[in-house]
């Protein structure tokens, strides 16, 4: 395939997570029958990464909610390997123990990690599904588990854990998910997480310690240290762009691209590494929907170059935790009260100027987006 | 090839309605309705593009 003024016979994608498998499918769907690999850090199969930190941490056998149909991009799939650099000049991507892939166009998909307050091996973080699988055999064993961190991940890790019956408390700046959601929506999801128990300790900084007994410590800026048999920290993630640092790509948020997802005409970045532009400014969008529309774009994009359309941004975003789902679909965080659609506050389906939400309602994406432009 | 789904795991997300309308929807109860199982060559692509994009693994090509 002859594009972007270059032949194209080998495209290599970093990272085997939806992004970099939704990248290999729309360049095979695109028409790119070249040599394609996959290389991917974990040993497992793509898998769904919203469901770690929720159907997961509670199924109670099986554990397959987060299992994805198996692929049909026909890459060579190069799992369990870690990329170590990157030559722009000879465009080779380099593994780590000193082998490489050489290619044409690259899609960089390396993802992000869970940002840590410590490097105390006893806090425990939610990224991957190894962590996953390691915060589920450890609920099975523990009566309390602090949470430090408000947002989304933080609540539903809380979530789980008082489902499991442990006694929790969430450590929060302020109210949970008020920076997220917006102080309405923060303040129906925060009373449902009361009334089931959650213990919400406010504060504007908490410190990790270890602590006499091996454990991990929770010391709060107002003073005054909390204990629990667990400590979780879900507290944001960092973007993976050390094998760049050599590259000029990458800045200290992650790999910045156009509107179509290119970093330069051979590199495309997608999913959670990628901060694109955005009506609001220059960000990552690290979620499920946002990760699948980047990668369209930009493989096709990296085949037919200007000739591609650019992204068209959706934001779509859900949680589920203490009983209720939340489904949102426009801008976040949201301000003031909603003009309620239908239903009213406890199940039903709410609108405000730039957004649409659903909340313990059922409703297709396509109606709840109308809604969303439709209010604006 | 066949579209199937796994009911119980459906959340009504919708995204697949939103990559295939042509082949499924949410009713007005939110329940997905496969409106079209059995797709040919022709549609093959927006039939793995609506099962790619559920985040919980609730459809699958047979």
């Amino acid at each position: 395939m002859n594009t972007a003024g270059s032949v194209c016979r080998r495209i290599v994608v970093v990272g085997n997570g939806i992004a970099g498998v939704t990248a290999a499918h729309t360049l095979r769907e695109a028409g790119f029958d070249g040599e394609l690999t996959i290389v991917g850090d974990e040993p497992h199969p793509a898998y769904s990464r919203p469901a770690l930190s929720k159907a997961l941490l509670l199924e109670e056998a099986g554990l397959t909610s987060h299992h994805l149909p198996a692929p049909t991009h026909g890459a060579t799939e190069l799992m369990g390997l870690t990329v170590s650099g990157l030559d722009l000049d000879t465009r080779c991507v380099l593994l780590d123990g000193g082998e490489g892939l050489p290619y044409d166009r690259l899609v960089v998909a390396s993802g992000s990690r869970a940002r840590r307050l410590s490097t105390l091996p006893g806090e425990v973080t939610l990224r991957g599904l190894d962590d996953a699988l390691y915060l589920r055999e450890r609920l099975a064993s523990v009566s309390s588990v602090i949470v430090v961190g408000g947002g989304p991940l933080g609540m539903e890790i809380a979530s789980a854990c008082r489902a499991g019956g442990c006694e929790v408390t969430l450590v929060s700046q302020g109210m949970p998910l008020v920076q997220q959601l917006g102080v309405h929506l923060a303040g129906i999801l925060t009373r449902a997480a009361l009334d089931r128990g959650l213990a919400i300790v406010e504060s504007a900084g908490a410190v990790l310690e270890a602590s006499a007994d091996g454990m991990v410590r929770v010391v709060v800026a107002e003073g005054g240290a909390l204990e629990a048999d667990l400590v979780v920290s879900a507290v944001g993630d960092v973007a993976n762009t050390e094998w760049l640092a050599s590259t000029g790509l990458s800045a200290p948020d992650g790999i910045h691209v156009d509107t179509r997802g290119l970093a330069r005409p051979d590199v495309a970045a997608v999913g959670d590494v990628a901060v694109m532009p955005t009506p609001y400014g220059r960000r990552r969008i690290p979620l499920w929907t946002s990760a699948i529309e980047q990668a369209k774009t930009a493989a096709a994009a990296l085949l037919l170059g200007e000739a591609a359309s650019p992204l068209e941004l959706r934001p779509y975003f859900w949680t589920e935790q203490f009983g209720l789902t939340l489904k949102a679909a426009g801008r976040l965080p949201v301000s003031g009260d909603p003009e309620y659609v239908e239903g009213g506050p406890g199940a039903g389906l709410m609108r405000w100027p730039e957004a649409a939400v659903a909340l313990n309602y059922r409703i297709p994406i396509p109606r709840l987006r109308r809604l969303s432009v439709a209010a604006a | 090839m066949r579209i199937e789904l796994d009911r119980p795991r459906c959340e009504g997300h919708g995204l697949c309605e939103e990559a295939a309308p042509s082949l499924m929807h949410l009713d007005d109860e939110g329940e997905l309705v496969i409106d079209r199982a059995d797709v040919g060559e022709s549609e093959a692509a927006l039939a793995h593009a609506a099962v790619r994009v559920c985040p919980v693994a609730a459809l699958r090509i047979a």
